[in-house]
């Protein structure tokens, strides 16, 4: 009895968050509208995330042609591309361009859809794969770094692998040594080197991309199936449609940030905003370069990390992890200008960390 | 005496005569400055008389103008051949365009009962003056071959003098009497310019651009209810059009911009042999590193000593970096009791390569996070992001027999006798941890 209603319970939980009657082009395309208010701008952002994705699947296949993952021949090969290879350059350029686009665009997609409480019942699992998106994105921003095989791609994930080890500090006894374990494993040897390359390769270029065509699959759909949330709490403007009023919208939003790329790309090196001397080949031997750092993405994590003890950051993350996979049911109950608030917190931080984070770092550390 | 009367009186004639009428017809009679439509008469023929004729004595004009008030961007353009021949083409095309919508109005005027009722003189006068000119114009253009380049040497200047007040005919008596009649008829039209409906020119409809199409209609209700839905038609036909050409141009200049960067990009840099050998070599010294690097680690698994360097090139400041048993950077001093000083120059922070130069304080610095660390003990300074010491690292002294004269584990003091003499001859190794030295 019992276990029959807890069946019948969780039938119900999930046809509620997949209705799959719902599973056809009248509902997920002819009849889908999607409100028109002050905060109607936010509902591009999960789609720009999406139009920046695409424009990495292209441009990472053209890198793809011409990188070869070894110690000794990717350094060469990324040159080769971008001194010899035409538009070699811009295909690079574009592709670091987009990818820190994209994880902008993911970030204030984030930020948004909190502050619209887009997590609502029954959109659960749109966040909680929204979640793992990021932590996706994340992790092709991360392994992605490390490619070109150039001193602060090598001695940054160091850096970033090093923290692995570091946890070891807090935990007794055998246990100790497991998060050096860890490292190496995830290394593939003791310091960073082919097996890391390979590994990180691999990573990039084939299991992040599947894994993140799973879940960003899971999450289209179920926005398509539940359509866009309401985001205020008063009664929207007006209603348009989805299609073709709001798509070509989407389009119009994505011709602009193509121009935008493509300009970037054609105008801006992204490797102009660091010092030379971090783009030589990595040397085993040598000694680290000064300016060694991660991606801008990063510093709001990378610098507290460098002014708080190491078990702050690791409370703390852990916690922000729970609490973003927890959104939905945690913050079920809190009104939208709450969230909001939080929401414009969280991006004052994020701002401020990624723009000032070394200033501060060099307030208190000199 | 009539050449001087042609080129030089009659341009100044023209353009007093112009200028004060215009200014007259403007200031007192601004209505007037109209071609008077007479399209809501007779708009069929209309449509294929003044649209080819404006369209392409637009653009003839337009050519005029560009060599007449930037000659030197003009001759720049025309010093390619190509584009003197696409010019020329354009040129006349257009003219053969403007003399047929011409030919239609003319047409048009002399055979429409209601357009005879609203012609005048000056109506036909110009007409006929236009159709004329513009048949000069052309044999011009066809019988002195490429007009666009010879005339910007000669009818400019002559033109910017006469408006300089430094009249020079010497540039245009030599013309043939076919380009003469098309100069006079040039003058001849800025003097008619303000008595007749020519006027119209000065009155540029910008606005029309941009306002919705109208239709003139006599006005009734139900044609005014006609016009109303005419209008909606063409407004929203108008709209779809625009956005149609809008989306086709960005698509296709997207898809040609794109396609021709990404059709290159697949072909790759072909055919570039010097930077194809440039990679090569490039990649064949990289190889010789990394071959290096793990001729290293081959040594370090199979050795149980590697050679550091001989005790005479260790120096008390300048450390010598070399590679440890754990494939990680060490460093190698010469102490000050003469006893080398060997310790991984692998920071305990985050794994940084540490400094070889010793500070004034005895000190290597990671230029990462900023730790020093005493290379003594490996102790990290107070307060560095650092914690742990840098670890010592097992060596020994061997000499040129291979016998080993002093060795130290890592946390003892060193084994063996100190002779500073006899050390001389000596190299510093390392020991595998765990491995007793032979």
């Amino acid at each position: 009895m019992n276990v029959k209603e807890t069946l019948k319970k969780t039938e119900e939980y999930i046809a509620e968050r997949l209705p799959v009657d719902k599973m056809n082009y009248a509902s997920m395309v002819q009849k889908k509208e999607v409100p028109v208010h002050r905060l109607s701008w936010s509902y591009y952002m999960g789609g720009l995330a999406l139009f920046f994705f695409m424009v990495q699947i292209v441009t990472g296949l053209m890198l793809l042609f011409y990188y070869q993952p070894t110690v000794s021949d990717a350094h060469a090969s990324v040159e080769y591309i971008t001194d010899h290879i035409p538009a070699g350059g811009l295909v690079r350029n574009i592709h670091a361009w987009a990818s820190s686009l994209m994880i902008g665009s993911v970030l204030v997609h984030l930020l948004t859809a909190f502050a619209m409480k887009a997590f609502e019942k029954p959109r659960e699992l749109t966040w909680v794969t929204g979640i793992l998106l990021l932590g996706i994105t994340f992790a092709f921003g991360f392994t992605g770094y490390l490619l070109p095989w150039h001193q602060i791609a090598v001695n940054a994930t160091k850096i970033g692998l090093q923290t692995i080890e570091q946890i070891g500090a807090y935990l007794p006894g055998a246990m100790s040594d497991w998060p050096r374990q860890a490292k190496e494993i995830i290394q593939g040897e003791a310091s960073v080197g082919q097996a890391t390359l390979s590994r990180f390769f691999a990573l990039h270029v084939i299991v992040l991309p599947l894994a993140i065509f799973a879940v960003l699959g899971f999450h289209l759909v179920s926005v398509q199936l539940h359509g866009m949330s309401k985001g205020i709490d008063e009664k929207p403007r007006s209603m348009e449609k989805f299609f073709p009023t709001f798509f070509l919208k989407d389009l119009r939003v994505w011709g602009f940030a193509f121009m935008v790329l493509y300009i970037l790309g054609v105008c801006l090196p992204f490797e102009s905003l660091f010092s030379y001397p971090l783009f030589e080949p990595f040397d085993p031997k040598g000694s680290t370069p000064d300016g060694i750092k991660p991606e801008w993405y990063f510093f709001w994590v990378y610098y507290p990390l460098e002014l708080l003890p190491l078990w702050v950051i690791l409370v703390g993350s852990t916690l922000l992890g729970f609490v973003l996979m927890a959104t939905p049911w945690i913050f079920k109950n809190t009104n939208r200008k709450t969230l909001q608030l939080i929401a414009i917190v969280a991006g004052i931080y994020l701002i401020i960390m990624t723009v000032w984070g070394e200033n501060i770092y060099h307030l208190f550390k000199g | 005496m009539i050449d001087l009367f042609l080129y030089i009186g009659l341009p100044y004639i023209a353009i007093i005569v112009a200028a004060i009428g215009c200014y007259r017809r403007m200031r007192y009679s601004k209505y007037s400055m109209t071609a008077r439509s007479s399209q809501f008469l007779e708009d069929k023929q209309l449509l294929w008389g003044s649209a080819p004729w404006h369209i392409g004595i637009l653009v003839v004009l337009l050519g005029h103008g560009i060599a007449f008030f930037l000659p030197s961007v003009w001759s720049a353009i025309l010093s390619v051949p190509m584009a003197t021949f696409i010019i020329e083409t354009i040129g006349v095309a257009c003219a053969l365009l403007a003399l047929a919508g011409l030919g239609t109005l003319i047409y048009r005027r002399l055979t429409s009962a209601r357009i005879q009722a609203v012609t005048t003189t000056a109506d036909l006068l110009v007409v006929a003056l236009l159709f004329g000119q513009v048949l000069l114009g052309v044999l011009s253009a066809m019988n002195f071959r490429y007009g666009s380049n010879w005339s910007t040497g000669t009818v400019v200047p002559y033109v910017w003098g006469i408006l300089t007040l430094r009249p020079d005919m010497a540039y245009v008596t030599g013309f043939p009497m076919l380009f003469k009649l098309h100069l006079i008829g040039a003058w001849l039209f800025i003097l008619l310019l303000p008595f007749t409906r020519l006027m119209h020119i000065l009155a540029v409809p910008f606005q029309y651009l941009f306002r919705a199409p109208q239709i003139v209609i006599w006005n009734t209700t139900r044609r005014r209810r006609h016009a109303v839905a005419a209008t909606a038609k063409a407004d929203s036909r108008r709209e779809f059009i625009k956005g149609a050409v809008g989306v086709t141009g960005a698509t296709g200049l997207l898809a040609i911009g794109v396609s021709s960067k990404a059709i290159n990009y697949i072909k790759g840099a072909g055919g570039d042999l010097e930077a194809e050998s440039a990679l090569l070599e490039k990649k064949l010294k990289r190889l010789e590193l990394t071959a290096e690097e793990r001729k290293y680690e081959l040594e370090r698994q199979r050795n149980t000593m590697i050679l550091v360097s001989t005790y005479k090139e260790l120096d008390p400041v300048k450390g010598k970096y070399f590679i440890d048993y754990a494939m990680a950077p060490g460093l190698a001093f010469m102490g000050k009791d003469c006893v080398p000083i060997v310790l991984s120059a692998k920071c305990t922070h985050l794994g940084c390569t540490v400094s070889s130069t010793l500070d004034a304080n005895g000190k290597v610095m990671c230029p990462c996070h900023i730790s020093y660390f005493d290379i003594t003990t490996g102790q990290p300074n107070e307060g560095a992001p650092a914690k742990a010491p840098l670890p010592q690292i097992g060596w020994a002294l061997v000499d040129g027999t291979g016998k080993v004269v002093v060795s130290r584990i890592p946390g003892q003091s060193p084994q063996g006798e100190i002779k500073p003499d006899l050390l001389a001859q000596c190299s510093l190794y390392i020991t595998k941890p765990g491995k007793a030295t032979a």
